[in-house]
């Protein structure tokens, strides 16, 4: 099938093929490790092999697959990116066995996505089938062979995409003109076919009608109805009603984080210090009869409560119910009183990062 | 220009050589367009001609390495009798440079932050069976300095060359030991065994080198000094003790505790005893640590022994307790690193952290 490649690249047998593309998989002799060299079938396809390659090249991501080399290829070119050992998420099962490996996929293919927008590009064809999973456990977007400038470029005339993950308004018969929440919607979908491995028969017609109830219902997002709500949002018919994907990115980490974070108070210094944490939730300060308060973690938040008295965080008067500052001076007693009548806690939250 | 380019030299048709990056103890590394793919990337080359076979072997070797904190190997090639290793291009500097030489030492958030990344980038060569062996300050990539954009591991292969001459150093005995830039700059962060069996080492060398880079960066000293003295206190893990302002401050100590119990871990003469880089990662995720932008500013006069105002170069002044600092206390008119959050009148600095003049 290819049959001029550069002799630094020798085929190992096995190959792919895609919608518009083949895929063969070679050894790159120099360095002596597998790549993927893809191909278009018909010349006049190759504009999507050079639309492909300018997003590879504009978008930095640890979640977009890496391109090395752009070779010739009979009186085309053939691109050669980086080989991603693992499953694609159409098939993996990585994602069901626990509810934070699903949260993890789907907050890395946010992540990518998000990076994609970030550079101005829109994917246009957001689904498992074109993320691999690689043996570190992190997700690589592939195959821009749609992808397009965000902007009055984003035009195009008659449907392109992937029937079930395109969005409503990729339907429309005459120019169809889009914006990067067809990438949300597409998220959307590929969030429900990844968490339910079903896609309900309403959003398999052309064009795609509204997500019916409880579509999300399953064992591995009933503990977050939050992202549940979020993630239907994402398949709004009307395209400004859908979130961005970093925000939704955000909101998955806040869950993938839940019980992660820890506070550390500290009383008048020399009083030591006491950590706030998912094994010890609660803390009450008091200096009696000034002033007292608690303080207590719900898993995402640290909230002031029971505030009784004089209590100032930041010097600003202090009300029960309310998210704590993540770095603070909470103190007892007023500006008015003796040194000895007011007593100081600081109180800092160590926000943990998402690491793979 | 050093080394054998030029600017605007084209190399096989497709890198144009458009800068000069630094020297390493065995290549040349050249700033680069790859014409072909109209991108820019670091250009390795090795100094010594005669060593392409090595230079070959260990862009092989770290090519099976593929991790976001790891350094990407994009391209070998040969022309003539030279070897040329294309690397993504880390816009930034080496630990070194971007943190070592600008404080004296640095807040057990930040250490505890490339801790973890770092181990999650030797994990996965540890995956893939590849052995650092030569990790030091001058190997890691940092993108934006202290706010830690970016933490890759580089010059994996070229470990291997750089083994080669240290055995060679070893085997000749103190003159050609101190005769090797490449053994000088390495031997602070060397295991034991690295030393006295260098062809025999495993992957917890790596775990050893990271300890005590760790080290270095929380207590701002080379757990066993450098020079030639180092290498008999190495031979004994005869580190010195952590001084006390590391662990001293409750605002720090709960954290400084846990890296300092880690980094001793690591610092432990038996390789078998030391925690693999999978158990570090495990280790370093149970940190918690905040990743707040860090802001640069400059100590004012104290309005009294407890407190004062840094002005910060851009926003204002920005409140800070002695408690908030890490290290010693910052003189009026010295430079501070700092973060901060948003505080009633004005934002509170933590940590503070003196910077070098």
């Amino acid at each position: 099938m290819i049959s001029n490649l550069p002799t630094r690249y020798v085929p190992d047998g096995s190959s792919g093929r895609g919608g518009f593309s083949d895929v063969i998989y070679c050894s790159d002799t120099h360095l002596e490790r597998r790549v993927a060299i893809k191909t278009i079938k018909d010349p006049s396809e190759e504009k999507r092999l050079s639309d492909e390659i300018a997003a590879l090249l504009q978008i930095r991501s640890k979640h977009v697959v890496q391109l090395f080399d752009v070779v010739k290829h009979d009186d085309s070119v053939a691109i050669v990116m980086e080989y991603i050992d693992g499953e694609d998420l159409f098939t993996s099962s990585y994602h069901h066995q626990s509810e934070i490996n699903l949260l993890k996929v789907l907050w890395q293919i946010a992540s990518g996505i998000s990076d994609i927008h970030d550079v101005g590009l829109i994917h246009r064809d957001i689904k498992p089938n074109n993320m691999k999973l690689d043996n570190e456990g992190i997700v690589k977007i592939f195959d821009f062979g749609l992808s397009r400038n965000s902007g009055i470029d984003a035009v195009t005339i008659g449907f392109k995409g992937t029937q079930g993950f395109s969005a409503p308004e990729q339907y429309t018969h005459a120019e169809v003109s889009f914006t990067n929440a067809i990438d949300v919607y597409a998220f959307g979908i590929t969030a429900l076919f990844l968490a339910t491995n079903n896609i309900p028969q309403e959003l398999l017609s052309m064009p795609p009608g509204k997500v019916p109830v409880g579509a999300f219902d399953c064992p591995y997002l009933d503990p977050y109805p939050t992202l549940k709500a979020l993630f239907e949002r994402c398949l709004e018919l009307n395209p400004v009603d859908r979130p961005s994907i970093s925000k939704v990115r955000n909101e998955i980490s806040k869950f993938l984080l839940f019980d992660e974070h820890q506070a550390i108070v500290v009383v008048n210094i020399s009083q030591g210090s006491s950590l706030l944490n998912a094994s010890r939730r609660n803390v009450k300060i008091a200096l009696d009869p000034i002033g007292s308060f608690e303080i207590h973690y719900n898993g995402l938040n640290f909230i002031l409560d029971k505030v009784k008295g004089e209590v100032f965080v930041n010097n600003i008067l202090a009300k029960s119910k309310n998210e704590i500052p993540e770095a603070c001076v909470i103190s007892l007693g007023g500006k008015w009183r003796h040194s000895r009548e007011r007593s100081f806690v600081t109180f800092d939250v160590s926000n943990p990062e998402v690491t793979l | 220009m050093k080394g054998p380019h030029k600017q605007d030299d084209i190399v096989d048709d497709r890198y144009q050589v458009v800068g000069f990056v630094g020297e390493g103890g065995m290549q040349f590394v050249y700033l680069a367009n790859d014409l072909v793919l109209d991108r820019q990337v670091a250009l390795k080359t090795p100094k010594n001609p005669s060593a392409e076979k090595r230079f070959r072997r260990s862009a092989v070797v770290s090519a099976k390495v593929n991790h976001p904190n790891v350094a990407k190997t994009l391209d070998y090639l040969e022309v003539g009798s030279r070897a040329y290793l294309v690397e993504e291009l880390v816009v930034g500097g080496d630990l070194a440079k971007s943190i070592l030489e600008k404080v004296d030492y640095v807040d057990p958030f930040l250490v505890a932050r490339l801790f973890h990344h770092l181990s999650k980038g030797l994990a996965a060569s540890h995956h893939a069976n590849v052995i650092h062996r030569d990790l030091k300050p001058t190997n890691i990539m940092i993108v934006d300095d202290f706010q830690l954009t970016g933490v890759k591991i580089t010059d994996f292969g070229i470990a291997k060359m750089a083994t080669e001459e240290l055995i060679e150093a070893a085997e000749g005995g103190e003159d050609s030991i101190s005769a090797s830039d490449t053994a000088v700059g390495a031997l602070p962060y060397m295991a034991p065994e690295a030393i006295e069996d260098p062809r025999g080492v495993g992957l917890e060398a790596d775990i050893w080198s990271l300890g005590a880079m760790m080290y270095e960066l929380l207590t701002g000293s080379k757990p066993f000094g450098s020079g030639l003295k180092a290498v008999k206190r190495i031979i004994s893990a005869d580190y010195d003790e952590i001084p006390s302002f590391v662990n001293s401050n409750p605002q720090f100590g709960h954290l400084s505790d846990k890296l300092v119990t880690l980094i001793k871990k690591c610092l432990t003469l038996n390789p078998k005893d030391r925690p693999t880089a999978d158990e570090l990662v495990v280790q370093c995720g149970l940190f918690c640590y905040p990743i707040s932008e860090r802001y640069f500013g400059t100590m004012k006069t104290p309005n009294n022994s407890n407190w004062g105002f840094i002005s910060e170069d851009s926003i204002g002044d920005v409140f800070y307790h002695v408690n908030c600092i890490y290290g010693s206390r910052p003189q009026p008119g010295e430079r501070v690193m700092m973060s901060k959050y948003s505080g009633g009148g004005a934002d509170r600095a933590l940590p503070v952290v003196r910077m070098k003049k």
